[in-house]
C-alpha cells in the first residue's frame, strides 16, 4: 500500500506525471484510498491518461478471466485429503 | 504467542479454521507456479500435511502468507529433490519450474483469428518466466503484492517492478503480434 508523498498536499490534484508513476499501484488497489481519489478525479479529466488506464485495465480483467479448467474437482480432492489429516 | 496447541481436538479446530478455508487460493497459486495440474495438487497436499505438522505452533495470524511461505518451502524442496543442481538460485529454481512446460508454438501462430484474450495468452507465454509468475499471482489469482512476495520469497518492491515490466511488455505484445493498440484492434 503506497502514500502520496509528504511534500504533496492530500487534496491537491494528482498531475500526468504523478498518475503514470502510481497508475500499476492504483489498477491493483494497492495505493491509500485519498491518494486514489485525487488519481481518479485526473483519469476522469485527462483523456491521455483515462486512455492508458483503460488499456491496462482491460488487460488486467483479461487475466482475471484465464484461470485454469478442473479446478473445482482438485480443490473437492484437496478438501477430502485435508479431511483425512483431521480424522485420523 | 501463546503455548503451542497438543490436543487432537484443537488442533483439527485450528487446521479447519486456518487451512482449509485457503484451500481454493493455495490450488490456485500451485497452478501458477508449477504450470501443471498434477504437480499443482501434489505441491497443495504436501503443504497441507505441512501445515498440519505445523499448526500447533501457528500463532494464527495472517494465515495465508503462513501457507504461502510453507509452499514456497516445499515447492522448493521438490524441485531439490528432482533437480539439485538449480538450488544454488532459488528464484532461478521457480522461474525454471514455472517454464517448463511452456508452448513452443510462434506468438503470431498463436494469436491468428482467436481474438484478444488469445493475444493475451499468447503475451502471457512470451513473457520470460520470473515476469509470467507475478502477473499470474497478481493478475489471475487476485493475490496482494505482499502475498506474492511471501510466495516468491522476494521484496514487495521486486514484485511491483517485475509487475510493470511485465504488463508493459504485454501491452507491446499485443500492439506488436496482436494488432492491438490501447486494447482494441488497429
Amino acid at each position: 500500500m503506497i502514500r502520496r508523498p509528504w511534500y504533496r498536499s492530500k487534496t491537491s490534484p494528482a498531475s500526468c506525471r504523478e498518475v503514470g508513476r502510481v497508475l500499476q499501484h492504483y489498477l491493483d488497489s494497492e495505493m491509500d484510498p485519498e491518494w486514489a481519489a485525487r488519481v481518479t478525479e485526473h483519469l476522469e479529466a485527462c483523456k491521455d491518461c483515462g486512455l492508458e488506464e483503460e488499456t491496462y485495465r482491460e488487460i488486467k480483467s483479461s487475466l482475471a478471466r484465464r484461470q485454469p479448467s478442473a479446478t473445482d474437482d482438485a480443490v473437492a480432492r484437496l478438501r477430502e485429503f485435508g479431511r483425512s489429516l483431521t480424522d485420523d | 504467542m501463546g503455548d503451542p496447541l497438543t490436543d487432537e481436538r484443537e488442533l483439527k479446530e485450528a487446521f479447519d479454521r486456518y487451512v482449509v478455508p485457503e484451500i481454493e487460493v493455495l490450488y490456485r497459486v500451485a497452478r501458477s507456479i508449477t504450470r501443471n495440474a498434477t504437480d499443482a495438487e501434489d505441491l497443495v497436499q504436501d503443504t497441507m500435511l505441512r501445515a498440519f505438522r505445523a499448526i500447533g505452533r501457528f500463532d494464527g495470524r495472517h494465515p495465508r502468507a503462513w501457507l504461502l511461505t510453507i509452499m514456497r518451502n516445499a515447492q522448493i524442496n521438490r524441485v531439490r529433490r528432482k533437480r539439485p543442481e538449480l538450488m544454488r538460485d532459488p528464484d532461478a529454481t521457480m522461474d525454471r519450474v514455472a517454464s517448463e512446460d511452456k508452448d513452443d508454438a510462434s506468438p503470431e501462430a498463436q494469436v491468428l483469428d482467436r481474438g484478444y484474450e488469445a493475444a493475451i495468452e499468447s503475451a502471457l507465454d512470451a513473457l520470460p518466466a520470473k515476469f509470467r509468475t507475478v502477473v499470474e499471482l497478481v493478475d489471475v489469482q487476485a493475490l496482494s503484492y505482499q502475498e506474492a512476495a511471501d510466495i516468491l520469497g522476494v521484496p514487495t518492491g521486486t514484485i511491483m517492478s517485475r509487475l510493470h515490466r511485465a504488463r508493459t511488455r504485454i501491452r507491446k505484445h499485443l500492439e506488436q503480434h496482436g494488432g492491438y493498440v490501447n486494447g482494441r484492434p488497429a
